[in-house]
């Protein structure tokens, strides 16, 4: 393992509930930057490979979280990592908390080492209250995630449905965020 | 499982991190190639007064209302090499401490030229530079009313989402840090001094107003380093 180190990196502090100021300005009627980041990952998806992805982000009295700010990043069909797409930027809305993401199917991603990970797509989540991001991951497959050996290092076996979406049709999901409770998502850190 | 330079998530003296943060610790896991990827920005994206707030917002030429400064620093990372093409987005209160957002319940006026927001990117040392004006506190319920330090939000994006970070920037002497519970869930006491721009001379004269440096430093390609982890495992 790495010998870590000189410094300590800065530390983090919540986003605050009024983030949209600065990372989508137009929600808050400031239209002064050229573009927003992240309004779409991919700039022309066709109607045959879209996909949409909606849901709620759950805080531990069961509501809906109206002020988070989620951020996506994925690779594309084929696995491959870009660094000019594949990154959304969504917030959860005022009223209903819920927030919509229209992208594509990852494809399945090979690791340095060879090894081939399930699809997925890592989610960012900052909000008011939240003094650190939380990094989890939607994937597609039960079954793949259960039998990969990533897992299969930890006693977590019965939690794993935290990471898979419900799955309306070919086409739409529904993956729902739960902080705390009998729910609780499973999150990452590296 | 705790990393002492970075705040708590749960720390029940900021009341709404109680319901916000995970009962379970986090999956310590190797990143793979979603976390040393991630999007890239370059130039191209900005306007010419993104990075002045006190102009980027305004009509017919006024400015925002409020004490000028500029802020400027380096973003590095651990090890102290610059980090170019970093992209900073931040956002802020008004003079009066008053968020231009519909869910700021605060009955000070508005600044009709200040919008509160700007971005700009990281030259090839690694420096940024923005003027801006100076952010009022202002209240917010926790226990009780209790008030923010003066802050401005910082967002940097590296070149690896592993690096991606959201922070805030106090203002140094401010005698509000000290109770701030957001502050106060940082472990390592060392630590939390790295979110305090430093009052800093040595360019305004050149500039003609106040200045603050404010250094970031963003982690590495390197697992995380935990306290109770032993070393080697
Ligand atoms: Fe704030």
């Amino acid at each position: 393992m790495v010998k870590v180190k000189n410094f300590i990196d800065t530390p983090s502090q919540t986003a605050g509930p009024f983030l949209h100021i600065g990372c989508t300005p137009s929600i808050t009627g400031i239209n002064i930057f050229k573009d927003e980041l992240g309004s779409t990952p991919f700039t022309d998806i066709s109607l045959n490979e879209e996909i949409n992805i909606k849901g709620k982000i759950y805080d531990g009295n069961n509501e809906p979280i109206i002020d988070a700010m989620i951020e996506t990043w994925q690779c594309d069909e084929n696995g491959k990592y870009f660094n000019y797409q594949g990154f959304s930027r969504r917030v959860t809305d005022f009223k209903t908390g819920e927030y919509q993401l229209k992208t594509i199917r990852p494809g399945n991603q090979i690791n340095v080492d060879g090894t081939i990970f399930p699809s997925y797509i890592l989610f960012w989540i900052v909000a008011r209250g939240m003094n650190s991001p939380l990094i989890t991951r939607m994937y597609f497959d039960e079954n793949e995630i259960k039998s990969d050996l990533m897992f299969k290092n930890f006693n977590i076996q019965d939690r794993l449905k935290t990471l898979i979406p419900y799955t309306e049709d070919k086409k739409n999901f529904v993956f729902d965020i739960h902080l705390q409770g009998k729910k609780e998502t499973i999150f990452f850190e590296f | 499982m705790i990393k002492k330079h970075q705040p708590l998530r749960r720390f029940p003296d900021y009341k709404s991190s109680i319901v916000r943060s995970p009962e379970n610790e986090p999956l310590l896991i190797n990143f793979s190639n979603s976390e040393i990827t991630g999007p890239l920005f370059n130039k191209n994206i900005l306007n010419e007064n993104d990075n002045n707030l006190i102009l980027n917002f305004s009509k017919n030429g006024e400015k925002a209302l409020g004490q000028e400064i500029f802020v400027h620093g380096f973003v590095t990372d651990e090890n102290g090499n610059p980090l170019k093409d970093v992209l900073i987005e931040v956002w802020q209160a008004n003079a009066g401490g008053k968020y231009r957002h519909q869910n700021d319940p605060s009955n000070i006026k508005l600044d009709e030229n200040f919008g509160g927001c700007g971005r700009f990117i990281t030259s090839s040392d690694g420096y940024y530079i923005f003027k801006t004006i100076q952010p009022g506190a202002y209240p917010y319920p926790n226990r009780g009313i209790e008030w923010r330090p003066k802050h401005i939000h910082f967002s940097l994006f590296g070149s690896m989402f592993l690096q991606r970070l959201i922070t805030q920037m106090y203002f140094e002497g401010d005698p509000l840090i000290k109770s701030c519970p957001m502050v106060n869930s940082i472990p390592d006491i060392n630590a939390r001094k790295l979110l305090v721009g430093k009052l800093d001379l040595s360019k305004t004269d050149e500039e003609k107003i106040l200045g603050y440096r404010f250094d970031i430093i963003l982690r590495g390609k390197h697992q995380t380093y935990f306290e109770n982890k032993i070393e080697g495992s």
